[in-house]
């Protein structure tokens, strides 16, 4: 099992290594001088000298490699060119927004979609597998934007039940410690804080969550159903098991196995959702931050965002690889 | 069907089936969700082929006056922020929908494709090496790989294209690669050349039908996501930098705006992109059940 | 549990399968019994009904599409085919044991071998779980199996295809079940394995009385492992008789043509080995004539127009259904001689085998679809409606291909 992580956790490296590789590339296939390339037209000579030390451009490549290498070591991410706070501050002041969102949308997600696909296998032909299958499709069909406008439009706008934008109430006073609102409004002892911070995580949840519900529902529907229909489960209920033994340890225990590994995959598809879902509800995460910086095009924080992005998926999906290995064991002792 | 003769016992059948393709579209015509599916492609094409001729009014026509109407007789699905009329935007956005959709697709089955089929093809170092980069491109997920694409480019029609085809590049490279490490090792390709079957034979008889498969299935899915991308592109911003181009992402930002009072505006273009993701959600999943070569039919 | 006692007695069972694509007749008017201590075997090419028989008997055909449409099994007094669900589920496992085909597919995958052992001794049974791991342990030296205690935690993936067999074994034989039946446990083994395995399976169903039914297509396994056989084709019994009976003096075409079809290691050099022309018949149709008749070298006209019913080979004979002194009977309006039967093919001077009556040309050579060989396929269609649904992971909505595995296609040789 050990060995199962190193290797995977060796396997992640080279690719960390050749994503850097590439994002460290871009400055230097703009076409110009790349200090000004970032800086823009209009920077003072100054700041172009300034950044032309910072990045070392009188070294050979390799050494410009090398420094930019040791900077993302060291916790340096650049800082922004409009208001040079510091990349990697920034990110992580916005990225308990984002956890919260992403977390919810697959709670959402996998909440709904697990239940909703087994109930589909086991009704299987039958009218609500029908349904179950169209709402599935329509899961993946609609846009995270349009569907994020869509209920924004009849829970905010016409009915007014739910908030349209923001995390929570501006005027309500929370304190910010963690960022997690829903942490932060328990520490400061106000539930109702809380409930209006879930106020405004529902709308956004649904719409990133709906991709992954529809995938996961539709995973986990097959799955069982391939399950059902192994030779092992034949067995089971040819040595006289009952049917709730059978389905929760024989169906479920193999069924689990491709969903888990969506699951895994899933989590990039909320982490590159979260960019649509922020702008459209205004979420003050670091998709919205990503997006901002690219509208401003502010290079260092568009370069190492989606440094620290690929860094947090690889992550997850080792975590999720070594789940599944525990779930499986041909795996483990492969 | 077998390419060398085989000598045949007496009573084999001679009725076989009408080769891979024929049962194939058989099956496919007799699938009801894949035909709904075709239809609203149909209606997707038909509306972008046609727009000019369909459209009531031009792309960029209107007037201040008209803003903001609700849909009436003269404009069907209400006039924008602009006074333009919503329905023949969305008829030319289709334009833009289908060919940034369909170039992208190309473009990745073109490069992904190529990289799959020399990392399965060749083997050794450069499929180690070609792999690896493909676990680059997915090391950051999906939409953000275009963003990052986008903002490396700068905006506009064609960066999104490409920046969408990389994104789809990981899918066909593993397809093609699949393909042909399974094929080359097969016991079949070994039969077919201990046979007498020449190489020519082996690729057009074998190999290709065999890759082709889950290619389209593949081709016709990533169109889906591929039209749902570029436009989620455009409303990010990121589009056409003309900010009077039609397309149905940038059209969708505008309305952000104006949701409260011109919710049409959300509706119509939303729905457009909906029924052409349908569309080709449906056929693809057709198109899979179809092409699946069963055991024996 | 004297021996001589009828434990169990199957009775015109029909089987139907209604699929997409029409209705499979598996099995049509199956009849035979089994004396408590009996061993019988069930021979026949794919799709002939023997395992569908079988998984009819303790109701574990696959749904929605298989269904028992007639006939009764009669076990130990109690009918099989109307008792309810709980009750059934006692019987299986405890009274009646299965062991099937390939014992890597059967064996759960993430359960060790002790949890999937343990939780069939209980069950059935009160006892505790210490117990019953000790149980386990017994039963896992009786097979063979060396270091129990050790191997008791592994996962079916670390033993050896025969080693796994005897888990299996070993499983099935823990509650000392009255009934075994053993669907083609030996075909997914090495040939040297097999001998051992049904060996053990002999040695222990023996030592503990248990009657045993052996599904197999291959005649050499049968012949030293039971006492009776019944041979089957097209979802019917075309010939039974005691081992003996059957090696000595085969009287069906279809069980002549069988033995003459393997080659023999004391065969005369050059002599060409004779095959059963034609292939099995549609079973889409409901049978109105003998169904082997496209391929019989000794049929009649009247073969083609009516179905042979089971009947003793010396007309007028008593029925004797089960014992060492049970009727050889076959389903033959023409049987061969004993010559014939040594020759494989008909002696008589001028005899021609009745060609098809007109209209029927596309029986002979036909059927390609619909024998029960196709129903693992056509039945994994119905219940698993996205069938070939990539299970590959997804991104954004569109599947990604896994790293491939590598497959073995089907080769030109399996092109039908």
């Amino acid at each position: 099992m050990l060995r199962f992580i190193v290797r995977r956790l060796l396997g992640v490296i080279p690719v960390l290594f050749g994503l850097s590789i590439i994002l460290f590339a871009f400055v230097h296939l703009l076409p110009g001088d790349p200090a000004t390339a970032i800086l823009g037209q209009h920077a003072t000579p100054e700041r172009v000298a300034a950044m032309r030390e910072y990045l070392g451009l009188d070294d050979p490549l390799w050494q410009q490699y090398l420094n930019y290498l040791g900077n993302v070591l060291r916790g340096d991410l650049g800082s922004s060119i409009i208001n040079n706070q510091p990349v990697l501050r920034e990110f992580l002041i916005r990225f308990p927004a984002t956890i919260e969102l992403t977390v919810a949308a697959m709670i959402f997600a996998a909440g709904i979609g697990i239940p909703l696909g087994r109930y589909a296998a086991r009704h299987a032909q039958g009218w609500s597998d029908g349904a179950v299958t169209i709402i599935s499709l329509l899961g993946i069909s609609i846009p995270v934007f349009v569907l994020g406008l869509t209920l924004q439009y009849i829970f905010a706008v016409q009915l007014d039940l739910l908030p349209a934008s923001g995390r929570v109430d501006p005027r309500a006073g929370l304190e910010i410690r963690s960022n997690f609102v829903l942490i932060d409004s328990l520490l400061m002892g106000r539930p109702d804080l809380f409930m209006d911070g879930l106020s405004h995580l529902i709308l956004p949840a649904i719409a990133l969550g709906s991709i992954p519900l529809a995938i996961i529902t539709r995973i986990t529907r097959a799955s069982v159903l391939d399950v059902n229909n192994e030779d092992y489960v034949r067995t089971a209920r040819a040595k006289g098991l009952d049917e709730r033994r059978i389905s929760s340890r024989h169906i479920m225990r193999n069924a689990w196995l491709p969903v888990v590994t969506v699951l895994g995959l899933q989590v990039g598809g909320l982490l590159a959702g979260a960019v649509i879902t922020e702008t459209v509800f205004g979420w003050g995460g670091v998709g919205r931050y990503v997006v901002d910086g690219i509208f401003n095009r502010d290079y260092f924080v568009i370069q190492n965002t989606i440094l620290i992005f690929a860094l947090v998926f690889l992550v997850v999906n080792l975590l999720v690889d070594i789940l599944y290995a525990v779930l499986n064991p041909r795996i483990r002792y492969a | 069907m077998a390419a060398p003769a085989i000598p045949v016992a007496q009573g084999v059948d001679r009725r076989a089936s009408r080769g891979l393709w024929g049962d194939a579209a058989r099956r496919l015509l007799r699938n009801k969700p894949a035909i709904l599916g075709l239809c609203f492609i149909a209606l997707f094409v038909v509306a972008a082929v046609f727009a000019p001729i369909l459209a009531p009014y031009g792309p960029l026509e209107g007037g201040l006056a008209q803003r903001l109407d609700p849909p009436s007789p003269a404009h069907v699905m209400g006039t924008d922020s602009q006074g333009r009329d919503e329905y023949s935007r969305v008829l030319y956005g289709a334009q833009v929908s289908l060919l940034a959709g369909v170039a992208s697709v190309v473009m990745g089955v073109a490069i992904g494709g190529t990289i799959g089929a020399l990392a399965g093809g060749v083997g050794g170092k450069l499929d180690s090496v070609l792999m690896r980069f493909v676990d680059v491109l997915l090391a950051v997920p999906g939409i953000l790989l275009a963003i990052g694409i986008v903002a490396f480019l700068g905006r506009g029609l064609p960066q999104i294209m490409f920046a969408v085809a990389v994104v789809n590049v990981p899918i066909f490279a593993r397809i093609l690669r699949g393909s042909l490490l399974s094929l080359r090792e097969s016991d079949y390709i070994t039969a077919a050349r201990s046979l007498g079957a020449s190489g020519t034979r082996i690729l057009l008889r074998h190999l290709l039908p065999n890759s082709l498969s889950p290619l389209i299935v593949a081709a016709t899915l990533a169109l889906a996501t591929a039209i749902i991308d570029v436009a989620g592109l455009g409303f990010l911003g990121l589009g056409p930098p003309d900010p009077r181009t039609p397309e149905w992402g940038t059209m969708l930002t505008d309305s952000t705006k104006f949701i409260r009072q011109a919710p049409w505006l959300l509706l119509f273009p939303g729905a457009a992109i909906v029924v052409s993701a349908v569309g080709f959600n449906l056929l693809g999943d057709g198109l899979r059940e179809s092409l699946d070569p069963r055991m024996r039919r | 549990m004297t021996a001589g006692d009828i434990l169990l007695s199957v009775e015109d069972l029909v089987v139907r399968f209604r699929t997409h694509e029409g209705t499979i007749h598996a099995v049509n008017g199956v009849s035979f019994q089994l004396e408590e201590g009996e061993r019988l075997g069930l021979v026949g090419e794919s799709g002939c009904g023997k395992s569908v028989t079988n998984l009819a008997m303790i109701r574990l055909l696959p749904q929605p599409a298989g269904r028992i449409e007639g006939g009764h099994v009669m076990f130990d007094s109690q009918d099989l085919t109307t008792l309810r669900e709980d009750e059934l589920r006692s019987i299986r496992g405890r009274d009646i044991a299965m062991i099937f085909q390939d014992p890597m597919t059967s064996l759960n995958p993430v359960l060790t071998v002790e949890e999937q052992m343990v939780e069939t001794i209980m069950a059935h049974r009160e006892i505790s779980r210490d117990k019953a791991r000790l149980r386990a342990i017994e039963l896992l030296k009786m097979v063979g199996i060396p270091q129990p205690e050790t191997r008791l935690d592994n996962f079916p993936h670390q033993f050896s295809g025969g080693m796994r067999q005897r888990v299996m074994i070993a499983m099935a034989l823990a509650l000392e079940p009255k009934l075994m039946i053993a669907d083609e446990p030996t075909t997914a083994l090495d040939v040297t394995i097999q001998a051992q395995v049904l060996e053990l399976l002999r040695g222990l169903t023996e030592q503990s009385g248990s009657a045993m039914i052996l599904i197999t297509h291959d005649l050499g396994v049968v012949a030293g492992m039971t006492n009776r056989i019944n041979v089957m084709y097209a979802g019917y019994i075309v010939e039974t008789a005691t081992t003996l009976d059957l090696f000595a003096t085969p009287s069906h075409p279809y069980t002549i043509g069988l033995l003459h079809s393997i080659p023999r290691v004391d065969a005369v050099v050059g002599e060409p080995l004779i095959p059963i022309e034609g292939r099995p018949p549609d079973m889409r149709r409901a049978p109105t004539f003998c169904p082997f008749a496209a391929r019989c070298r000794w049929r009649l006209e009247v073969c083609w127009q009516e179905n042979p019913p089971l009947r003793p080979i010396v007309d007028g004979t008593r029925v004797v259904m089960t014992g060492t002194g049970a009727t050889h009977q076959i389903a033959c309006f023409n049987p061969p001689t004993e010559e014939e039967a040594v020759a494989g093919k008909p002696l008589r001077p001028g005899f021609v085998s009745a060609p098809p009556p007109a209209g029927m040309i596309d029986e002979v050579g036909a059927g390609r679809v619909g024998s029960t060989a196709d129903l693992e396929g056509l039945v994994g269609e119905i219940q698993a409606e996205e069938g070939p649904l990539s299970l590959a992971p997804s991104a954004g909505g569109l599947p990604i291909p896994p790293e491939p595995e590598h497959h073995g296609e089907p080769g030109i040789f399996h092109d039908d």
